[in-house]
């Protein structure tokens, strides 16, 4: 069991190819004939200093922990980690992944400060630092956001945390088609108007926009009834509801069965066209179609899909060769920092 | 400089873009930091990116360092030339090729001056979030290079985290691209972007950048309030993070600060603290946020509070706060800025350290700072005619430094290492995370051609010649208002 740096860097020292593993909620990551460094046990909150916005962790961390204790206090990780029942903090950010509200504020790599890591050639160090603010040298722990592992391995991360607001209420809009749907998400996203989330979910006929709002328990419902009459009438939706019971229709993945999960980055311009190659798939755009999550039976039709579009994915669930679905990812200067990181080839 | 290099850089410009003579390279010896004077070899203005990548090419070919260079306004040398190396000055390249109110993005040419996005943006309810105080002269190649902040990035972040896409020429003249016009940037891979933003010049030339809009706030809620004493300003910061508002902007200013703002007519009430707390977004939740603030500034012992009720109070109040550095120019002939972080928690601390180590010092120095995330920007202000002042400045500022980092901080937030700090990177890095960097930039750069002798520790010292203007100030290219 793998409990401190010093065990990451003997078995990174001890092994020629090693394939990292946190929880491993995202079984696709994670199909690599490698010995498995398990981060499971290597957990723990290092540091919580609320005041300052800012939390230091061991990667293998169970989000659950993680969540409950900022919760605590009253502040939250903006970039919404997806999977919070199941996956880990250090998992999560190696795979980059986010679940709806991170709209308000930003993705991971927006609130990642700083990093243990160890890499490839068994050395272990701190990248970044633990202030909320920092500008010295290279950002290396924002490079290892999405870098699956493959480059080092963080054993902790600091995070900039924000106190999170009291009280939220949900509204769906339904168009009749996806194209309106996505007018309207512009409209909106572009809007003075602060959501929480908003996501567009293609339905048999026609689209549902969902948005979040959060605030203050007095100034909410004035606010909701003043976002909703701005929709209304600036993007004419066929139908308004307001949600009663809406944390649950915030789990994005959650109503996404089928044999593959994946991730797709989008441009909201490709939304239509990436829409009509996958139709029969279950999916839902989050970040107002700017990222999309597919579920379907078979990942290397998604992976065609994704290629002849220009567009890439990551999938977290379902069998393929390899996790990164459609164009390449190939370049020179990630391989330059893997050729310094990671020389000899150890992490997969 | 070497004649066959020059007969090939004549090859790529025209004789009007390619500057050799002394009297055309004064202009370029110096960034804002003007301590610090390099002459360069030549100084050459591309017009496009096929002149830059062919120029980048032919300095790997011939081994010859280069600085990229947008307003030459950074506060640590990160622009100052390097001696027989080539100036490469992007400010001809301010294009913004699109706007797209849509999609929330802005793809735009790295000599843009920062504050041309939000202009440009502004008649689709938009703008470019991060706002450094130069940003009606700096450019977005510099902001990148450093991923500058400003007095609004403790709600939406630094440079960084409004990237979302760019192509670059790397030192050795292989091209690249990464990111998207997604809002998820780099989305999925390692986030090359976020490797990229803060090099400081040191991986290669950022050619176009792809950059998030955000919708401009419908309301903003500025408030001053003056103390009589530093401290009780300090609690007040604390106790508004601690209520669990998230203001846009919390910002400090000294004594000595406020009198230098008095210079450019700030109006500010006469106190030993100014604090400066502004909220922004829709106009129901900031209204009552504003009450709530109004509520705990009223009970942190502030003796006067101003509110701003339109946006011309709202310009007023940051008037000065935005003009401070060069209003401190006008009280001293010559001052150093400093940019060390400290944790939030213990700002106080850190004043009271900076407090004794001046009158240790017999020096003056103002503070201004980015309260909410702990930034100090410690202003030192010396007389370069002096005998040794220059060198007893910079001493003091060294010393501020060493304490931000013994204080858990940072030795920069925001201005960068460039020349001026690289001697305080070991201070903050570990000898291992150094030999990183080192490594790394070595693997992107192998000759070490872009922007030598900045960042790390040991580079060949520049000539450290007395303070005064900008060379482009002094020659009325630019200012600082
Ligand atoms: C009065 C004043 C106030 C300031 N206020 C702030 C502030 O509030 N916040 C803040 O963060 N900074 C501030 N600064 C510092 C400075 O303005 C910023 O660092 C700014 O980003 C520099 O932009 P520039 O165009 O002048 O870059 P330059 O000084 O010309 O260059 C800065 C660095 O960027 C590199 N570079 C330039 N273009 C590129 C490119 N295309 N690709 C790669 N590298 C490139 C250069 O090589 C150099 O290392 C202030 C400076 C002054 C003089």
């Amino acid at each position: 069991m793998i409990t401190s740096d010093e065990q990451v860097r003997a078995f990174v020292g001890a092994h020629d190819r090693l394939h990292v593993r946190g929880m491993g909620s995202k079984p696709a990551l994670h199909q690599v004939d490698a010995p498995i460094l398990d981060m499971s046990a290597l957990r723990g909150i290092v540091e919580y200093q609320p005041q300052e916005f800012t939390l230091t962790v061991r990667a293998g961390t169970p989000l659950r922990e993680v969540v409950a204790a900022l919760a605590e206090q009253g502040q939250y990780l903006p970039f919404d980690p997806l999977l919070p029942e199941s996956a880990s903090i250090g998992g999560t950010v190696a795979s980059n992944l986010s679940g709806s509200r991170r709209h308000r504020f930003g993705g991971v790599r927006d609130f990642v400060l700083g990093a243990a890591i160890v890499d490839g050639t068994a050395q272990g160090y701190t990248v970044g630092g633990k202030v909320v603010k920092n500008a010295a040298g290279f950002d290396l722990t924002k490079f290892l956001v999405g870098s699956l592992g493959n480059y080092a391995i963080l054993t902790e991360l600091t995070f900039k945390v924000f106190p999170d607001v009291p009280r939220f209420r949900s509204l769906r809009f339904t168009y009749a088609t996806l194209a309106e749907a996505l007018e309207a998400s512009y409209d909106i996203n572009r809007s003075r108007f602060e959501l929480d989330a908003l996501d567009i979910l293609p339905g048999a006929d026609g689209a549902v926009l969902q948005a979040r709002l959060g605030g203050f328990s007095e100034t909410l419902p004035a606010r909701v009834q003043r976002f909703s009459d701005f929709v209304t009438t600036t993007t004419a939706p066929q139908h308004v509801e307001v949600i009663k019971d809406e944390l649950s229709i915030w789990d994005c993945v959650g109503d996404l069965d089928g044999a593959c999960l994946a991730k797709v980055t989008l441009a909201p311009r490709q939304l239509l066209a990436l829409d009509a190659a996958i139709d029969g798939a279950k999916r839902r755009y989050t970040l107002a179609g700017n990222i999309g999550f597919v579920a379907c039976e078979d990942a290397s039709w998604l992976g065609d899909v994704l290629a002849r579009l220009g567009l890439r994915g990551l999938l977290l669930r379902g069998q393929a060769r390899s996790p990164l679905l459609g164009a390449p990812l190939e370049n020179v200067l990630a391989a330059r920092v893997k050729a310094t990181l990671d020389p000899l080839g150890k992490l997969v | 400089m070497n004649r066959s290099f020059v007969d090939a850089l004549g090859g790529i410009y025209p004789g009007n873009r390619l500057l050799t003579r002394d009297v055309e390279l004064l202009p370029y010896e110096s960034d804002a930091l003007t301590a610090f004077q390099t002459k360069p070899g030549a100084v050459v203005l591309p017009e496009n990116d096929a002149e830059i990548i062919a120029t980048v090419r032919l300095c790997h070919e011939h081994s010859v360092p280069f600085v990229a260079r947008g307003s030459g306004t950074s506060l640590s040398g990160g622009s100052l030339p390097i001696a027989d190396g080539l100036t490469i000055a992007l400010n001809r390249l301010n294009r913004i090729k699109v706007i797209d109110p849509q999609q929330r993005i802005a793809i735009v040419e790295p000599g843009v001056v920062n504050l041309h996005i939000s202009q440009a943006a502004q008649p689709y309810g938009l703008y470019y979030a991060p706002d450094p105080s130069s940003q009606s002269i700096c450019t977005i190649g510099g902001n990148i290079a450093f991923n500058s902040g400003g007095a609004h990035c403790l709600k939406y972040g630094m440079t960084s985290n409004h990237v979302l896409g760019m192509k670059v020429v790397l030192a050795d003249g292989s091209l690249t691209e990464f990111g998207s016009e997604s809002l998820d940037g780099c989305g999925i891979g390692p986030d090359l972007i976020g490797l990229f933003v803060g090099s400081e010049g040191l991986f290669g030339i950022a050619l176009e950048l792809t950059l998030r809009l955000l919708p401009l706030p419908e309301l903003y809620r500025t408030v001053l309030a003056a103390f009589d004493d530093l401290g009780q300003a300090g609690d007040a910061v604390s106790q508004v993070v601690a209520s669990g508002l998230l203001p846009g902007a919390i910002e400090i200013m000294d004594r000595l600060a406020i009198r230098a703002a008095e210079t450019v007519g700030a109006n500010y009430p006469d106190a030993e603290a100014l604090l400066i707390v502004e909220l922004e977004g829709e106009a129901p939740q900031v209204e009552a946020e504003f009450a709530q603030l109004r509520e705990l500034i009223e009970r942190s012992g502030a003796f006067e509070i101003r509110s701003a009720q339109s946006e011309d109070e709202r310009a007023r109040i940051w008037k000065g706060r935005k003009s401070a550095f060069s209003a401190v120019g006008r009280l001293s002939p010559d001052y150093i800025v400093q940019d060390g972080v400290v944790p939030r928690s213990r700002l106080g601390e850190a004043l009271q350290q900076i407090d004794a180590m001046k009158r240790r010092y017999g020096l003056e120095v103002a503070n201004v700072f980015h309260a909410g995330d702990g930034n100090l920007h410690p202003l030192i202000l010396f007389d370069g005619r002096e005998d040794g002042a220059l060198h007893k400045a910079e001493a003091l500022a060294g010393e501020i430094l060493a304490m931000c980092v013994k204080l858990g901080g940072s030795i920069t937030g925001e201005h960068g290492v460039g020349v001026e700090k690289r001697d305080y990177m070991p201070a903050m890095f570990s000898e291992a995370e150094l030999d990183v960097m080192l490594a790394l930039r070595k693997a992107i750069d192998p000759r070490e051609i872009a922007n030598r002798g900045k960042m790390f520790p040991g580079g060949e010292a520049p000539a450290l010649t007395m303070q005064g203007m900008h060379p482009l100030e002094r020659q009325g290219v630019i200012s600082r208002e």
